[in-house]
């Protein structure tokens, strides 16, 4: 799987990472960062997790 | 539980963040046996954030649905009527009984109106409340806001954003009870500076006229093209009278987000808290139900939880300033450090309290919640 980040969305809430800590990963000015090109399978759950915690609907799962 | 973990059927009610967390952790923590999910909101499950922001101004803004196809869920979309604790069944209004071995209530709160019988007042809870606000704001020139919480500033500055004139109303000032005197005064400063009328009222506000025709100020009419209430919430859990699960103030939990019936579990606004000095606590906001619904996924399965019930992290928006806050609220007095200017809309707040915990606000300032929660713990 892989993740797409709407960034005109995303306001540096940073719920992701609490969800998905090895794959998001937020500065201190609150811009988001994704750490892989392609999402390991091991972390897919945990993605799917921030997908849905994220509360501006920034992240969308891309097959 | 004698059903073996592996068959153990888990049924979460309700599809808002704290269901379909719920839902998520329940696979997440491993779980292979029946999950399924009871939902009635006829767009589906989706963010409600957005729905009293971007999505007031533009339909670009309405969230998108979650995608529920990974986790092999049987989804039954029906409101929920009726528990029976005994057998064990959760009944529709379809018609539908619905088995379960472990349930997690997550049915949220609808929002209270002042005036439900007559036409005219708007809410802001559902994506059908929120485009329906929006298609009537397309129309209109004046609005009305009852409430000076963070749903009504929300309301008023996505009408603010629109051209509209904006009158909001209440008791208190913008926001004091919850963020107390001084950022409830930088709030009035802003909302005064955008021409957002601020109108305190002595006595509670009433809508007027059958369609609705503006608000009723201590007796003075304020005449309104739309007239939007946002005074809190009411827990939907009337569907649990007779299980001893739920009272007027909703759901009581614990710390393991269990209920008073055992292998029935809630999270979310369904949900309140009773202090030991028997004080209720509602607390809700989105990062809360995200953490009550992983404590109460986690006991659904006899499991340990992996994260507390509870997260203090929560935002708004002021005229289009975000305002982001971790720790205890409200703060009393001016705070103990600000770095930036609040009249510009850039400025971190702290406030460091006597038993030594602290509250950091950014207010405008772009801080992640990562850093405002380490900032907290005094790790920055």
């Amino acid at each position: 799987m892989n993740v797409d980040v709407d960034f005109d969305r995303c306001e540096g809430h940073g719920l992701c990472e609490d969800q998905a800590p090895k794959v998001f990963r937020l500065d201190d000015d609150g811009d988001l960062h994704v750490e892989f090109e392609e999402i390991p399978e091991d972390q897919a759950a945990a993605v799917r997790s921030a997908i849905a915690a994220c509360p501006v609907a920034a992240l969308r799962e891309r097959a | 539980m004698n059903v073996p973990e592996g068959d153990r059927r888990v049924v979460i009610v309700g599809d808002s963040v704290a269901g379909i967390t719920a839902l998520r952790e329940v696979r997440a923590l491993g779980h292979t046996g029946p999950v399924g999910l009871i939902a009635a909101d006829p767009d589906g499950c989706y963010p409600r954030p957005p729905l009293s922001k971007k999505a007031l101004v533009d339909s670009a803004g309405d969230p998108e649905g979650w995608s529920l196809a990974d986790l092999d869920v049987d989804v039954t979309r029906s409101a929920a009527v009726r528990l029976d604790t005994e057998r064990r069944i959760v009944h529709t209004e379809g018609g539908h009984g619905v088995y379960y071995d472990a349930l997690v209530l997550a049915t949220g709160a609808r929002a209270r109106r002042l005036a439900p019988e007559r036409e005219g007042e708007f809410v802001v809870r559902t994506m059908q409340d929120s485009t329906a606000l929006r298609d009537r704001f397309s129309s209109a020139s004046s609005v009305a806001v009852v409430g000076a919480g963070f749903l009504g500033l929300e309301v008023a500055g996505a009408a603010h954003r629109l051209g509209l004139s904006v009158t909001v109303v209440d008791t208190e000032p913008p926001l004091m009870g919850v963020l107390g005197p001084f950022l409830s005064s930088a709030v009035a400063d802003r909302l005064r500076a955008a021409s957002v009328d601020v109108v305190r009222a002595t006595a509670p506000v009433v809508p007027y006229g059958d369609p609705i025709e503006g608000i009723a100020v201590d007796g003075v009419a304020i005449p309104a093209d739309v007239t939007v209430s946002c005074v809190g919430e009411v827990p939907n859990c009337e569907w649990l009278s007779g299980t001893g699960i739920a009272d007027d103030h909703g759901v009581a939990v614990d710390e393991q987000c269990a209920t008073a019936v055992p292998g029935v579990f809630a999270a979310g606004d369904v949900t309140f808290r009773r202090d030991a000095d028997g004080t209720v606590r509602r607390s809700p906001f989105w990062s809360h139900a995200v953490a009550q619904a992983k404590v109460a996924a986690a006991g659904a399965l006899g499991l340990e939880p992996r994260c507390a019930p509870h997260d203090d992290y929560f935002w708004t928006e002021i005229l289009g300033a975000p305002v982001k806050i971790v720790g205890p609220l409200p703060p009393a007095g001016a705070p103990t450090r600000v770095d930036g200017s609040l009249a510009d809309a850039s400025a971190v707040l702290e406030w460091d309290h006597a038993d030594g915990r602290r509250t950091v606000v950014a207010f405008g300032a772009k801080k992640s919640v990562g850093w405002l929660r380490r900032r907290a713990a005094d790790d920055v």
